[in-house]
């Protein structure tokens, strides 16, 4: 499948039917089969997540609303009135939904519509993170630092893993032992949690917008360099004290967004010139997906048996496209 | 990646609650001008206007984490204009809207700092709106008011028809030594031309044509105004004819508005002796490339806090075209501009707004990079 949906792609992900959903800036999600739904009505999607269900798309609007779109129709899962939706996450081990509009966060839970927690902080929230293996604890990037939350508990002091400057992105290792923050000024900073030791990395020339943990969580990799940067999490110090090597790399510009898949090897990497490859990190083979050039990939996503990928641009130009055995 | 031409302009306007800020914003919103503005305010509810794009910000300055106290973005603008580039198409140009007590510095360095915005739009201008009846107390009593005013690429001096214009001139003569550089419009209910707050180019290296640091001419449709290129639009009719439109600038005493401010009685201060100033100098010698960019990283480096902005045009040994730059803060961007025409006036001019400025320093500074 090759479209223009004539909207920015914020996000494109596969649900549990390996359907292939878009969401868009014209705020109407898109299925693969063609089925729109108009999920937010004259607004635009800021940021996606997956449904805890697994079914469909959760998304978060300009208009406040957190909508779930599955191709039946939309339904309001949470608003915070006259706010972006800046954020978005959620946990199906949890059945927990978070989202975040400035400095306020609200959790909702998808077996209870009366269940709401709303936490407050003292600057914006950028990013959400659940803890992987549970769901009961998620994590919030913000100005100073990342603050961590009892997800269910509704009077608390979340604990702070402290460090100066403006923390923008969020991945959590899947063993839950790690937490990585992406920073405004084109560095990581991460924290081993049994210690709360600090873990400085950096060196990237643009700032980290896509982060995922791979291959059981040994290794992380992420955006914001020619290439696609890769980074060791195996053993007990996490990437302490070992060098981080960089995939696909090309010295024109920088890759936007990468994806992969929990147990796999498979790295995805679109870049900022339109360019999208596929390639297992232990052959070191690059499948390319996408040659032509255009407007910045925005969006990226792998299905979970590894044979597709889904992609979208700035532009609004998106794809579906099937892989070879990797 | 992206040509100048492509990205999005953003125009700031700034100045205290009650200067006129939000009637300014509603005419660019409502006039016919066939542009389609997002707006990034922080009072919601003021403006009376039903637009789908006007978004609420919190104003959050971030310091970057390399320790200085200037090296400072808005991160709630880093937000909201990434936020606002999903919506491409429905929109021609941003205009973010500060608050009385916002410094402009962290507003313009946040679209040289971060590269994604950096990518998608570009500064156009700081506008700041003042109120003459009372800007003198306001630059007295606080900080914010002068940086605004200090930032600023132009001024509306709004209730102009309020203030007699005696102490009109004097308030004029103690905004330009802050700031000489930026044109000022006197206004009611800010009914300047759209023209001269839209669309100026104010950080575009391009369009630093020439640097003319106006001390103390008077205001367009004074006596002894000389009009410079900052009269090109339609002031409100009001009549060129007659007027003298030579371009003599380096003719003023810089000096005797100072002197006759001092015996104003009545509601204006009398004396005043404002941490922020202009300095402008001026070498008719060409420098030499590397030890003007030096000298003026040093001088960065170290001052940066104190420097909101900086503009120069220079006259380097040895190279064709003039080269030209500007700052604000410890944010230096320079480039190599037009070539100098034949039979023109070669020279190199800088002009520093800012605190605590020592111009004989940096005059002895400036004037030892002159090439052997
Ligand atoms: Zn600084
Ligand atoms: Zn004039």
């Amino acid at each position: 499948m090759n479209v223009n949906f004539e909207a920015y792609v914020t996000a494109a992900l596969f649900d549990s039917s390996t359907r292939a959903i878009f969401a868009l800036g014209d705020g109407t999600v898109r299925f693969e089969d063609g089925t729109t739904i108009d999920a937010h009505p004259n607004g635009s999607v800021q940021c996606a997540c997956a449904h805890p269900s697994g079914e469909g798309i959760v998304t978060g609007g300009d208009d406040g609303r957190v909508m779930w779109s599955r191709p039946s129709g939309p339904e309001l899962i949470g608003e915070i009135k006259g706010r972006w939706i800046d954020s978005v996450a959620s946990s199906a081990a949890s059945g927990l939904i978070a989202f975040a509009a400035g400095k306020e966060l609200r959790v909702r839970d998808v077996a209870d519509p009366a269940f709401e927690r709303v936490f407050k902080h003292d600057a914006s929230v950028s990013d959400i993170a659940f803890e992987p293996k549970s769901g009961k604890r998620l994590a919030t990037a913000t100005y100073g630092g990342v603050a961590l939350w009892y997800a269910r508990v509704a009077e608390q002091k979340p604990q702070m893993l402290k460090w100066a400057g403006s923390h923008v992105g969020l991945a959590w290792a899947p063993d839950g032992r790690y937490i990585v923050s992406s920073m405004q000024e084109g560095q990581l900073h991460g924290w081993r949690l049994s210690d709360v030791k600090n873990m400085q990395m950096g060196g990237y020339p643009a700032k980290v917008k896509s982060m995922t943990f791979l291959f059981n969580g040994m290794i992380m990799a992420t955006s914001g360099s020619n290439g696609a940067v890769v980074w060791p999490f195996g053993g007990g110090n996490g990437p302490m004290g070992k060098q981080a090597s960089e995939v696909a790399y090309d010295e024109a510009g920088f890759t936007s967004r990468v994806a992969a898949l929990p147990t796999r090897t498979l790295l995805a990497v679109g870049r900022d010139d339109g360019r999208i490859g596929v390639m297992n990190l232990q052959e070191n083979r690059m499948e390319k997906v996408r040659e032509e050039r255009g407007a910045p990939i925005s969006a990226l996503a792998l299905s979970a048996d590894g044979g597709r990928v889904a992609w979208g641009d700035e532009d609004g130009n998106a794809g579906v496209a099937g892989l070879p055995l990797m | 990646m992206s040509d100048t031409a492509s990205l999005i302009p953003v125009t700031v306007l700034t100045g205290y609650l009650g200067a006129g800020k939000t009637t300014l914003l509603n005419r660019i919103l409502t006039e016919d001008h066939g542009k389609k503005y997002a707006v990034i305010v922080n009072e919601f509810g003021e403006i009376g206007i039903d637009n789908e794009l006007i978004i609420g910000a919190d104003e959050e300055v971030f310091e970057m984490n390399n320790g200085c106290v200037c090296c400072t973005v808005r991160g709630d603008l880093i937000r909201v204009v990434a936020g606002l580039m999903k919506r491409k198409g429905k929109f021609d140009a941003i205009i973010i809207e500060t608050t009385g007590l916002a410094d402009p510095g962290p507003v313009a360095q946040t679209f040289f700092v971060d590269d994604e915005l950096k990518a998608k739009a570009r500064l156009d201008s700081v506008t700041t709106v003042v109120d003459a009846k009372h800007i003198l107390l306001r630059l007295s009593d606080s900080k914010e008011a002068r940086e605004q005013i200090a930032f600023a690429d132009q001024i509306v001096l709004n209730k102009a028809d309020l203030v007699s214009p005696e102490d009109m001139r004097m308030i004029e003569a103690r905004i330009r030594r802050m700031n000489p550089l930026a044109p000022i419009h006197r206004a009611t209910r800010s009914n300047v031309p759209l023209s001269a707050i839209l669309g100026r180019g104010g950080f575009d290296l391009e369009r630093i044509v020439e640097l003319e640091p106006d001390f103390l001419n008077p205001a367009h449709g004074e006596a002894g105004h000389v009009h410079d290129e900052h009269c090109g639009h339609d002031h409100h009719g009001h009549d060129h004819h007659g007027d003298d439109h030579g371009h003599d600038h380096h003719g003023h005493d810089h000096g005797h508005d100072h002197d006759h401010g001092h015996d104003h009685s009545g509601n204006v201060a009398a004396t005043y002796d404002d941490d922020i100033k202009g300095v402008s100098l001026r070498l008719d010698r060409p420098v030499d490339a590397q030890a003007v960019t030096k000298w003026l990283n040093d001088l960065l480096a170290e001052q940066g806090p104190d420097i909101l902005r900086a503009k120069g045009i220079l006259d380097v040994k040895g190279e064709d075209k003039r080269l030209v730059f500007q700052a604000v803060h410890m944010i230096l961007e320079g480039d190599l501009q037009r070539e100098w025409r034949t039979g023109e006036e070669r020279y190199s001019r800088m002009v520093f707004i800012g605190r605590n400025l020592d111009e004989a320093k940096l005059r002895a500074g400036f004037e030892a990079t002159a090439a052997a």
